[in-house]
């Protein structure tokens, strides 16, 4: 067998050799031959035709000899894909449109495929992942909540079902005198390019770092390895266990140059000294979606960040999600059975712990699980862009057909000059196939590279609370091959009916190039027609769309939001009391000492402060009724009333965010700093529960006795009644997109309510100030860190505006895909029109037609679907853009720029693709034309 | 020459070729004259079949090729058998022998 191949390849490769020595050895034979004849006495010459033509034809037996060494059919193959190059460098253009058609939509695929598969399909990278399962708390209106320590401990403890139970807790941030930190002040470009500001880190003389808390057994139960040093064993995570902690191998490598000494170091975190004992892999992500700097022991937990003892005691202070593995036999409703068994003894033995409801079991073996939810996008993202490749091979057939029908003549020169259908097939094919994999070898890098545009620049480049997310998404093996499998499909899909067409053609009719080609017309045209009206509708709805999407989100860092977002700038008081070792009292002296430091700086208005600043996330809201209303009782029923959303301010407030008084007054300072029983609401509200009367001395009822807190550590506001004593002027203090149903002003005692905000007016711009702002921080202590954006950049942080934008520029991304594509189809329709059409144009101009009608006559190929495709696109997207206006921020949904515009340019984009090679039927000469009959 | 001449049935020649060369290695011409000389000129090779034949029993490792020098010092293409072709001849030649037997038979008894 492999003796066998050796022998094809040696022959095809070293063909020249082999051919020699063929005609050596035949040779040889003739001359024995002729030598015998004459020793026979016959004369040389006479000897030589005798020789020859006993031997009969050499070259026939040098075929046949090239047959019986089998490498004909390989020969052919040769010389087919040299043809084919060769063919496919005559026609660059038509070369270069094909494989850039293939290669976009080969791309598309191929992206979205390894997005699709990195998130539902691979495995993590972690020990049994088949088996790993996550387990979440359920509670009413939370489906995936966490567990209190004390809860892990005691599943851990009894569960039969799953093994290695380990739980993982959130982030905190943690601060080092120890590790330097490269500059992270430096946005990143593409952030920029997007119209995202990230809020500025005004660092002190310490570095901050995330940390992630897990269970001694953590890195057991996912079978990690360290890439230096250790990771953690159960015993370290023991209360009063020495503290230890673990570096990412990302920080190690590129803070550190992978330095080996780090491992036994001591450093301190928070005040506390930490060893690090090891090491994680780079890019290890265990079960996480974005990498920690450190990862500690969940022991650790009250020594750092905002952890107290309570976190490791307090049942009702939720701590962290639990991941185990299905131990061999137990199926998912198994566990789930176990758990709820074990849920309900620990809800009998602390009947006061209101949270611990039930229990949600799931596979945690890939990276996301996609829900019933997401399955229509999921699935309507796949199906648009295997559409899209489908379109791409649609318009590449449609282009071969137009060529095929140029290359009649050949094709029946050489069917007439005997060459075999099989083999003219198997060069068509040949062709077609050779387009597809160049398209294949253009498409792989391109999916790459958009791949780390998508997921790596833009998720980086993403809020971090929105989750960015840390996916290894190079394209591997699999997804190559899935490439080169989509282009090969692809190729003999396509190649195959221009290639059958082809060969149906009559020996005699296409030598003739008459034909009856009318036929042919009437059942291709139609199908073609529909291809284009469906390409232009698509991706008009696109189009129109993503401009919709991008003129709403510009125009959302233009709307008023009923403050002055220019001039204010928003400082973000990062630590608290364990990070900076400080009691209470000496946190709110400093807080004073840092609004008085920066009310005093020039160009600085006033200052002020409150529970949450408005547009910039944190939304709160609490159930409100008027004073007659009666608050629930609290037998858990469910709070009807409406809701409102709030936050606490001081007396200044208003006048600082330029929010006008429209009735009444605002707090005075004693007010505030005893919370007295008053509030100030906006217009909506009081339009909302006194239409028509006077609201000033009016009462509400807000939240209940024991209301949920809105935030873990927050309690929620309660009064049952609260006396209006002034209306402001609405303001989008929740959505930027729209004004507030409802807001409600509380003060806010300087004394006793800990915010971590202050609120700052300015005279100019307030991103001038910014290192201003970081001078007076460093004075009042230097160690404090303050994150500080000018209001109007909280903008960009808006969910709406986010998705507003990545949404215009992903979908324009996908439109212009789809544009190019629509325009080849045009091209490709109008061209073999011409083509199909040059005896009848011919005959036209020869009875006298001019240019300009010929023109017309051909246009009308594509103008007629382009039309109707331009008409159903902008019906769909009246239909859709409708849906989209809660991401318009105020833009008629039926915006006449992005409509009309839109329409106009791609339909002129479309008769464009056509008018260029309609331009060729008008250089047709009727002599040529007519002389081919 | 005036000796009567066979066709040679098909499939014979592979079988004739590898017996030839069971002898000694020989090159195309010799083989094609060896078989002639040793059925006394009955049977007669088609020159322009022989070579196929030879580069297809090559290709399926019945027979060997090599450079040699022929007996008038000229370079010639010299084959042999190799183990496998040495085995094929054994079998192909207990077929045939088969193969006649049962045709006499047939033939005698009709």
């Amino acid at each position: 067998m492999l003796r066998d191949l050796w022998f094809r390849v040696r022959a095809l490769f070293w063909r020249r050799s082999v051919e020699t020595e063929l005609d050596e050895e035949l040779r040889f034979h003739l001359e024995r031959q002729v030598e015998k004849y004459v020793q026979n006495g016959l004369s040389r010459e006479e000897s030589q035709q005798r020789a020859r033509v006993e031997f009969g034809g050499v070259e026939l037996a040098k075929e046949e000899c090239r047959d019986a060494r089998g490498v004909r059919y390989l020969e052919s193959l040769w010389q087919d894909l040299r043809f084919g190059l060769r063919m496919l460098r005559k026609s660059p253009g038509f070369t270069a449109t094909a494989v850039v058609a293939l290669a976009v939509g080969i791309g598309v695929n191929t992206t979205v495929f390894t997005a699709f598969d990195a998130i539902a399909l691979r495995p993590r990278q972690v020990k049994d992942p088949d088996h790993l399962v996550g387990v979440y708390r359920t509670a009413q209106g939370e489906s995936y909540g966490a567990f209190s320590y004390p809860d892990y401990i005691y599943y851990r403890d009894h569960t039969k079902t799953l093994s290695d139970l380990a739980m993982w807790s959130g982030e905190t941030n943690v601060t080092t005198p120890d590790l330097s930190v490269a500059s992270t002040e430096n946005l990143p470009r593409v952030a920029g390019a997007l119209g995202f500001h990230m809020p500025q880190l005004l660092k002190g003389g310490v570095q901050r770092l995330t940390c992630i808390f897990v269970s001694g057994n953590y890195f057991q139960l996912l079978g990690a390895q360290p890439a230096a040093g250790r990771l953690f064993l159960p015993e370290d995570d023991q209360l009063g266990a020495p503290p230890v902690a673990v570096l990412s191998g990302n920080f190690w490598q590129t803070q550190l140059h992978s330095n080996p000494d780090i491992v036994g170091a001591t450093i301190r975190l928070d005040h506390v000294a930490f060893t690090i004992v090891g090491v994680t892999p780079v890019d290890y992500l265990g079960t996480l979606s974005r990498m920690p700097v450190l990862w500690a022991p969940t022991a650790a937990r009250p020594l750092l960040g905002d952890g107290t003892r309570e976190t490791l005691t307090n049942r009702n202070v939720p701590s962290g999600i639990v991941y185990g593995h299905l131990k061999a036999g137990i199926s998912l409703p198994d566990a789930e059975a176990e758990w709820k068994v074990l849920a309900a003894q620990l809800r009998a033995g602390y009947p006061d712990v209101e949270r611990n409801t039930g229990v949600r079991i799931i596979s945690e073996r890939t990276f996301g699980e996609i829900d019933s939810e997401a399955w229509p996008i999921v699935a309507a993202t796949m199906g648009a862009v295997a559409l899209l490749l489908l379109i791409a091979c649609a318009n590449v057939a449609s282009l071969l057909l137009g060529r095929a029908a140029t290359r009649r003549r050949e094709i029946g020169v050489r069917l007439s000059l005997g060459a075999g259908r099989r083999r003219l097939l198997q060069q068509l094919l040949i062709e077609s196939t050779l387009i597809a994999l160049l398209a294949g070898a253009v498409g792989l890098p391109l999916a790459s590279w958009t791949l780390h545009l998508l997921v790596v620049k833009i998720t980086s480049a993403i809020p971090s609370y929105w989750g960015a997310i840390a996916l290894q998404v190079s394209p591997d093996i699999r997804i190559f091959g899935y490439t080169v499998l989509i282009s090969l499909l692809t190729g003999v899909a396509f190649g195959l009916t221009p290639a059958l067409q082809a060969l149906r053609t009559d020996v005699n009719s296409a030598l003739k190039d008459s034909g009856s080609m009318l036929g042919e017309r009437l059942s291709k045209s139609r199908l073609r027609d529909l291809l284009i009206v469906a390409q232009v509708a698509a991706c008009l709805v696109l189009l129109i769309n993503s401009t919709l999407l991008l003129r709403g989100s510009e125009r959302a860092l233009h709307v008023d939001p009923g403050f002055d977002s220019k001039h204010l700038a928003h400082l973000s008081l990062e630590m608290n009391g364990p990070q900076t070792g400080y009691s209470q009292e000496r946190l709110f002296q400093l807080k004073g000492q840092l609004m008085d430091e920066v009310g005093s700086l020039p160009g600085v208005i006033a200052v002020t402060q409150a529970s949450r600043a408005p547009i910039s996330g944190g939304n709160r809201f609490v159930p409100v009724g008027i004073d007659n209303a009666e608050p629930p009782s609290n037998n858990g029923s469910e709070d009807k009333r409406p809701t409102a959303g709030y936050s606490y301010v001081l007396p200044n407030y208003f006048k600082t965010l330029g929010i006008p008084i429209v009735e009444g007054r605002t707090f005075t300072k004693q007010e505030a700093d005893t919370e007295a029983p008053i509030v100030v609401i906006s217009e909506a509200t009081a339009r909302r529960f006194w239409r028509g009367q006077n609201p000033l001395g009016k009462r509400l009822v807000i939240g209940s006795v024991k209301g949920p807190a809105p935030y873990p550590g927050e309690t929620a506001p309660y009064s049952p009644g609260s006396e209006v004593i002034g209306v402001v002027r609405d303001a989008h203090s929740l959505f930027l997109g729209k004004v507030d149903e409802s807001y409600l002003y509380l003060p806010l005692s300087q004394t006793r309510h800990w915010t971590s905000m202050l609120l700052v007016r300015t005279e100019d711009a307030a991103s001038g100030l910014l290192p201003t702002f970081r001078s007076a921080v460093r004075r009042v202590d230097p160690n404090w860190f303050v994150v500080v954006a000018p209001l109007d950049w909280m903008v960009s942080l808006d969910p709406y505006f986010v998705i507003s934008r990545i949404g215009g520029i992903l979908s324009s991304i996908v439109g212009v895909l789809g544009l190019i594509l629509a325009c080849l189809g045009v091209y490709g329709v109008v061209g073999y029109s011409v083509v199909q059409r040059t005896h009848e144009i011919g005959i036209r101009m020869a009875l006298g037609a001019r240019p300009p009608q010929v023109l017309g006559l051909v246009l009308r190929e594509c103008t007629r679907p382009t039309l109707l495709g331009t008409a159903i696109g902008i019906a769909l997207s009246a239909a859709i853009s409708r849906l989209l206006s809660a991401l318009l921020f105020g833009l008629n949904p039926m915006d006449a720029i992005s409509f009309a515009g839109v329409s106009l340019l791609l339909a002129a984009v479309a008769l464009f693709a056509g008018w260029l090679p309609a331009r060729r039927a008008m250089r047709v000469d009727p002599l040529v034309a007519l002389r081919y009959e | 020459m005036t000796a009567q001449r066979i066709d040679l049935p098909q499939g014979t020649l592979d079988l004739l070729i590898l017996r030839t060369l069971g002898l000694q290695p020989q090159h195309g011409w010799a083989i094609s004259e060896r078989i002639q000389q040793i059925s006394s000129d009955v049977l007669r090779v088609q020159q322009g079949s022989l070579y196929p034949a030879l580069h297809r029993l090559e290709r399926r490792g019945w027979i060997k090729a090599r450079w040699g020098t022929s007996d008038n010092n000229r370079r010639a293409k010299y084959y042999e058998l190799t183990k496998s072709g040495r085995r094929q001849l054994e079998a192909e030649k207990v077929a045939w022998d088969k193969l006649t037997a049962a045709v006499a038979q047939v033939l005698g008894t009709a």
